[in-house]
This record gives C-alpha cells, sequence and structure tokens, in this order.
C-alpha cells in the first residue's frame, strides 16, 4: 500500500477507540475471573483458560457440535410446524371476526401457559426423544407467530384492499397480492420472537427429557449439559454450552434481522 | 351546444344512505336524496363542507358501499360491486408500500380484470405509456416512501389511467399537496383528462375537493352539498371555456363562480369549524 488518503486515519482512530470502550469492561471482568478461580484453588472451578480448554476438547470430539446441530435441528422443525399453523390460523383470525370469536378464548387461555409446563404430558404421550422436544418448540413458537399475525392482519390498511377491489383483482389475489404482503413485516417480526423463545425452550426441554430418559438419551445441548450437571460433573463444560447457547441465540437474531431487511427493501 | 339524446353516463336517482354508528348506535343518515345525472366526458366537481357525504356519494358510485335507498346507473346499468370501469384514486392515494412505482402502476394490468387477454409484452408496454403521461421516467423502481407528494399523486393517476376506466372518481386527490404543486398539477390533470379532444373522446370525472376554486378551475358543473343530512344544495355549470390555463384564474368570471359557489356554502363552513355562529354578512361586501 503506497501512501494513506487524509480521512482514513481518523477514522481509524476512531474505530480503534470505540473498539477500546466496548471491551474494556468484559476483558476486566474475564480478567478478575480468572484471578479468583486460580486463588480459589479448586482444580475444577471455572476459569476463562479451563473453559477454553474445555471449549476445544468438546468441538475435537465432535460431541458439542453434532449437539448444537441436533437440537438446532430440533427447533426448525419446531418452528416449521409452528409457523405453518400460526400463520394459517392467524389469517383466519385476523381476516375473519368469527372465527377470531370462536378461537380467541382457547388461544388465551393457553397463552399463558408455560412451555415447560407442557413437558410430562409430552415425554408421557411421545416418550424421551425428538418428537416430545419438538412439540414443546412448536408449542412455544407458535403464540409470537400467531399473534404477530393476527395483528398485521388485522391491522392491514383498509385503503389498500378497497383500491384493489376497485382494480377489480378478485378476494383470492386481494389475500396473496395485498392482505399477506401487507402483514409481512408482522409475520416476520412474529417469527424473530417465536425462533427466540423455540432456541430457550429446546434447551430447557432437552434438560427435562434428559433427566427423565437418564444419561442424556435424548441429545442435543441441553441434555449434553444434564450430562455434565448430573453425571460427570464438569463446571466448565456448562459453562462452554452456556456460552453456545447464548452466541446461537444471537446468531439467530441476527439472522432473522437480516432476512428482514432482504425480504422487505422497502422498509429502510 | 348540441343536444344530448343520449343515456347519462350516470345517474343517482333519489339515493339515500344510513348507517348505524359504531359507537353510539345511533342511525345517522350520510346523504338523502340525491339525483344527478353526469353526461359522458363532463368533469364535475364536488364540493361542501366536512360531513356533506362528498366521499360517500363517491363510494356509492364505486361500488365499495351500497344505498339504503334509490338507485345508481352507469351506462343504464345497475352498481352493486365495484369494477375496473369506475377508476378510484383515493385521498391518500393508497398505493402498495411493498412495490415499486412501475409494479404500483402496473398492479390492475397484472392482477386486475384490466389486465385479462393482455399479453406480457402488452401490458409492459402500457406501463411504460403511463409511467411516460405522467413524468415518471427514471423513478420506476423507486418505493412509494422514497417520493414526494406530488410523485406519489402522479403515480396514483398513472395506476388510475392504466386500467382504462370509464369513470375517473378521485377523492381530493390533490388534498396533501403544497399549493404551488397543486396549481401545477390541475393543469396537469386537465391535459391528461384530454382538455383538448373533443368531448367525446374524453372521460368522465367525478372529482371531490374542498377547494372551490380548484372546483371552478377544473369543472365543466360543480356540485354543492350541504350538511344535516347530506345533499345537493345546488349545481352550478362553469361557462369557462377549455382549454384552461394559469389565465383562466385571473378572468372576472373566475372569480364571479368561486364567490357564487362561496356564498352557497359560507354559512355552513363558519358553522363547523364550531361555535361562532352565522358567518358575520358583512364580510361579503367588505371583501368585494
Amino acid at each position: 500500500m503506497s501512501t494513506m488518503s487524509l480521512p482514513v486515519a481518523p477514522v481509524r482512530r476512531l474505530r480503534r477507540a470505540w473498539l477500546m470502550q466496548i471491551t474494556l469492561v468484559p476483558l476486566v471482568l474475564l480478567g478478575v475471573w480468572e484471578v479468583w478461580a486460580v486463588l480459589a484453588g479448586d482444580s475444577h472451578a471455572p476459569a476463562p483458560t479451563r473453559v477454553i480448554e474445555s471449549f476445544i476438547e468438546l468441538v475435537a470430539q465432535g460431541g458439542l457440535i453434532g449437539a448444537t446441530v441436533e437440537s438446532l435441528g430440533r427447533v426448525v422443525s419446531g418452528f416449521a410446524v409452528a409457523l405453518v399453523l400460526g400463520v394459517v390460523l392467524g389469517i383466519l383470525m385476523g381476516s375473519n371476526r368469527w372465527v377470531r370469536n370462536l378461537l380467541d378464548p382457547i388461544v388465551e387461555s393457553f397463552r399463558p401457559v408455560a412451555p415447560m409446563a407442557l413437558l410430562p404430558l409430552a415425554i408421557l404421550w411421545l416418550g424421551a426423544g425428538t418428537p416430545a422436544a419438538v412439540s414443546i418448540v412448536a408449542y412455544a413458537a407458535f403464540f409470537p407467530l400467531l399473534i404477530n399475525t393476527v395483528h398485521g392482519v388485522s391491522r392491514v390498511d383498509r385503503k389498500l384492499v378497497l383500491a384493489a377491489r376497485t382494480m377489480g383483482v378478485p378476494r383470492w389475489r386481494i389475500l396473496t397480492k395485498v392482505v399477506l404482503p401487507a402483514s409481512l413485516p408482522a409475520v416476520l417480526l412474529g417469527s424473530r420472537l417465536a425462533m427466540g423463545v423455540a432456541w430457550t425452550a429446546i434447551v430447557a426441554a432437552e434438560l427435562g427429557v434428559g433427566a427423565k430418559s437418564g444419561g442424556g438419551g435424548s441429545g442435543g445441548i441441553g441434555a449434553m449439559m444434564f450430562v455434565f450437571y448430573a453425571y460427570n460433573v464438569d463446571l466448565n463444560a456448562i459453562v462452554v454450552c452456556m456460552i453456545v447457547v447464548g452466541v446461537v441465540a444471537l446468531l439467530i437474531d441476527r439472522l432473522f434481522r437480516f432476512a428482514e431487511h432482504r425480504l422487505m427493501p422497502w422498509r429502510t | 351546444m348540441k343536444l344530448q339524446t343520449t343515456a347519462p353516463k350516470l345517474r343517482l336517482q333519489n339515493v339515500s344512505k344510513q348507517f348505524i354508528a359504531p359507537r353510539t348506535g345511533q342511525l345517522t343518515t350520510a346523504v338523502t336524496a340525491v339525483d344527478l345525472e353526469i353526461q359522458s366526458g363532463e368533469f364535475v366537481c364536488v364540493v361542501g363542507p366536512s360531513g356533506c357525504g362528498k366521499s360517500t356519494v363517491l363510494n356509492l358510485i364505486a361500488g365499495l358501499d351500497t344505498p339504503t335507498s334509490g338507485s345508481i346507473e352507469a351506462n343504464g346499468q345497475s352498481i352493486r360491486r365495484p369494477g375496473a370501469d369506475r377508476g378510484v384514486m383515493f385521498q391518500d392515494y393508497a398505493l402498495m408500500p411493498w412495490q415499486t412505482v412501475y409494479d404500483n402502476i402496473g398492479f390492475g394490468l397484472r392482477y386486475g380484470t384490466p389486465g385479462e387477454g393482455l399479453t406480457p409484452t402488452e401490458r409492459e408496454t402500457r406501463i411504460r405509456h403511463f409511467v411516460d403521461l405522467v413524468g415518471l421516467n427514471g423513478a420506476e423502481k423507486k418505493y412509494p416512501h422514497q417520493l414526494s407528494g406530488g410523485m406519489r399523486q402522479r403515480v396514483a393517476l398513472a395506476r388510475l389511467l392504466a386500467n382504462g376506466p370509464d369513470i375517473l372518481l378521485m377523492d381530493e386527490p390533490l388534498g396533501a399537496l403544497d399549493a404551488q404543486t397543486r396549481l401545477i398539477l390541475q393543469v396537469e390533470l386537465l391535459r391528461i383528462w384530454g382538455e383538448t379532444a373533443p368531448q367525446s373522446q374524453r372521460k368522465t370525472a367525478i372529482f371531490i375537493t374542498h377547494d372551490i376554486e380548484e372546483a371552478v378551475f377544473l369543472a365543466d358543473r360543480v356540485v354543492v352539498m350541504s350538511t344535516h343530512p347530506g345533499r345537493v344544495k345546488a349545481v352550478i355549470p362553469v361557462d369557462l371555456p377549455r382549454p384552461r390555463s394559469e389565465h383562466t384564474r385571473a378572468e372576472p368570471r373566475f372569480g364571479e363562480l368561486a364567490e357564487q359557489i362561496w356564498a352557497l356554502i359560507r354559512d355552513e363552513a363558519y358553522r363547523a369549524i364550531g361555535g361562532l355562529g352565522a358567518a358575520p354578512q358583512a364580510t361579503n361586501e367588505a371583501v368585494a
């Protein structure tokens, strides 16, 4: 590289200052944590360096990535079920007052029931494996999708529907060409929220299913955590799992925000 | 003037519309006993204070609403539902926010009855034609939120015309624009409507406005409506020559007509702005 143009240097300096500011507190906390763990003298106490070692080990064995992929697979299946049910029912309830009056009491009475409260039934009926975990995820993801779709569909600007009618657009096409695109922002928002709760639910469900199946027969990152907690007590490995769960949640959120941006170019 | 022997384009006979107010549950009369005949190629403006049922009449003609009593006919056929033969331009344009200028203009041609029997190429040519007509070249790929009020209004006008309606129904289409843009677009609207063409080739237009001068400038006839209940108070023929231009506004006859219409609605307009009672009698003379 030859000469640098003038404005670049200040920009770089600003960026470096920003990077230092946002990393300062986390680095200090990590340092304090490391010192505390070493001083504690317990060779099993989780410390940043031991967590990193544990992470490398778990990845090398293949167990961590396999478990994460398995959990993600369940989330995606459960989310897909919830997406279809939530959007179809949401369109019906949002566009038809009759359907809404019929279904609203049921929806509102199930909504406050936490997904985990369904776990005993799910395990008894579906066994301690993937079907139980998927059904918990579907249940958790269903409500944000349904409620946001109903909201989006019922709030579609009536003028747009009227305008389409005056252009001789048939009713089913008004649904696909006006109502659906107009409620897309709400559906995508519902999807992002649903995916968030789905990921939270899978970890909890696998922890619970793992407890029942004994020894992590159900697989997934939640079951992996259960094994490290109940069998070979390994705090460092549990922390690794916690971090992976957090990072995956963050990535999912970013992915959905990116998708929202790409699918709705008309929104700046 | 030649004698009109053919049936009118639009005929409203003793039309009334009542509805039950959603909040109070009271039976409210929006308009009553509206009789109106509009000839083919005529430009009719409807003015009146807010609440006089201007928009109700437009919605009834559009078929978006049905009258409680009376009959509405277009080309001798009773109106029951919306149809692309009666194009509507809404006050806030009702453009699809997720579609580009080009796709908005082509909406009816793609998804509605106006596009039936057209090949994709014919459709494209038609959309292009109307993009050009309203001067939106270069803005085809923009979304409505990226446009100025004047440009959105052009998109709505192009969409209206692209569907090839027989009757143009416009609900305060220039209402949201600033005063200068309005004056320019009034002239443009008349050009696009076909002011320079013989009457047989012009579209039939019904244009709602609260701006009296706008009504006089555009119309062949001005329908003056009145409130409580909404009804037609007077129909004023506008005998200003066409084509009209900026100079039309300076003609004494223009001022006379505006004055005459204002006299018909001023009392109600004063009452509508709340508690001021009747208009002071002196104002009229003092200004004149």
